[in-house]
């Protein structure tokens, strides 16, 4: 059994994926979390100098999606055959897509122009990438809640982590969309990611 | 055999990896290129209204890197275990954050900007991403000049195409990096990529 160490700042944000993957198998791990103070001291130590970063018994991956893709083969999360997985990959991709959207307006520091951003991000964008969310888990889902093959994969949990992000800039976002919600609700009820909602620590992100 | 289809613009762009994929693994597949005027036609025909898409025996399956992943693990070239895999998609990763680095100096309306933005792209951020590469290679190379394992993986395909356009900006930009230019070489030396590289389509992007 691999020992296995992730190091990230003490927040969801690029390492929450990894951390659910890890809470919904039921596999130990050593959660590292650097304040933004100490991470100055620690950032050689990183082979890009960049966090999350997995150390797998004593040996280091950087990239957030990498060591997520990674931890959900280990633990059978990751869409039973090679095909299966790319549809996998394919979801999370197109998942990303809309973060990687919205975080420059996240970070904007002009307050009138990060509402006028959001605003038209709400308006224009999300629908869009909602839609294809949608297309893609009808596709693949055959039927089911889940977003491939009717059973959980990092797909659903990366869907849950981000579209929280979502929710907390329009609270209504999936009210047109049934069947996203219904996803995010079966993966709060599987028991170990419930168990692991109720005790995570709470952070600004 | 799984019958496969790829749909792209006729341009190396996001389907050039995959196509390098099935070269390398002598491997047969229908090219199908859109010239951008035919575009407009067959964009509700794909899975998220984008292109590259990757049709298996008839299902659809689109995003570039999941298309890639999916192949190269098909032929034998993601890696040979799931560990090695993840250090395989790490160092994608890592190539991507190259690619969006460049795009806005390439892609955006404004020349004036787009000058600006190639400057400090060529002078200051790319040869930090090469050195971050480098450092890659040489963690997970095994002493040898594929970026993971001492054998080439789609990693090194995916180097070879992303750092093809910007070679083709600017000569020199790999000047003072000899492992990732000795890399590119040993991918040009493959006598199947070799014989593609002679035949394949010229165009810009």
């Amino acid at each position: 059994m691999p020992s296995y160490k992730l190091y990230y700042f003490n927040g969801r944000g690029r390492a929450e994926v990894a951390r659910l993957i890890f809470a919904a198998a039921g596999e130990k791990y050593e959660d590292v979390r650097y304040e933004r103070d100490q991470w100055p001291a620690h950032k050689a130590e990183m082979p890009l100098g960049q966090m999350p970063v997995l150390e797998v018994d004593g040996v280091k991956l950087p990239q957030s999606l990498s060591i997520a893709r990674f931890l959900a083969k280990q633990f059978h999360l990751a869409g039973k055959d090679n095909f299966e997985q790319a549809q996998v990959d394919a979801v999370v991709d197109t998942i990303y897509d809309c973060l990687t959207k919205y975080v420059p307006i996240r970070f904007e520091t002009d307050e009138a122009k990060k509402e006028e951003l959001t605003k038209k991000f709400l308006a224009e964008e999300l629908p869009k990438h909602l839609q294809n969310f949608e297309t893609l888990g009808k596709l693949y889902g055959k039927g089911g809640h889940f977003f491939v093959g009717k059973q959980l994969t990092w797909a659903d949990l990366l869907f849950f982590d981000v579209g929280a992000i979502i929710l907390q800039v329009d609270s209504n976002a999936f009210n047109n969309h049934a069947w996203l919600k219904q996803n995010r609700a079966e993966v709060e009820k599987q028991p170990k990611i419930a168990e692991y909602l109720k005790n995570r620590p709470q952070t600004q992100f | 055999m799984p019958s496969y289809k790829l749909t792209y613009f006729n341009g190396r762009g996001r389907a050039e990896v995959s196509r390098l994929i099935f070269a390398a693994a002598g491997q047969k597949y229908e090219d199908v290129r859109y010239e951008f005027d035919q575009w407009p036609a067959h964009k509700a025909e794909m899975l998220l209204g984008q292109m590259p898409v990757l049709e298996v025996d008839g299902v659809k399956l689109p995003q570039s890197a999941a298309i890639a992943r999916f192949l190269a693990k098909q032929f034998h070239l993601a890696g040979k275990d799931n560990f090695e895999q993840a250090k395989v998609d790490a160092a994608v990763d890592t190539i991507y954050d190259i690619y969006k680095t460049w795009a806005p100096s390439r892609f955006g309306e404004d020349p004036v900007k787009k000058e600006a933005l190639s400057k400090k792209f060529f002078g200051e951020e790319l040869p930090k991403q090469l050195q971050n590469l480098e450092t890659l290679g040489k963690l997970y190379g095994n002493g040898g000049h594929f970026f993971v394992g001492n054998q080439l993986t789609w990693a090194d395909l995916f180097f070879h195409t992303i750092t093809e356009t910007l070679l083709g900006i600017n000569a020199d930009c790999l000047n003072n990096f000899p492992w990732l230019k000795d890399n590119r070489a040993e991918v040009e030396k493959q006598p199947k990529i070799a014989e593609y590289l002679k035949n394949r389509p010229r165009t810009e992007l």
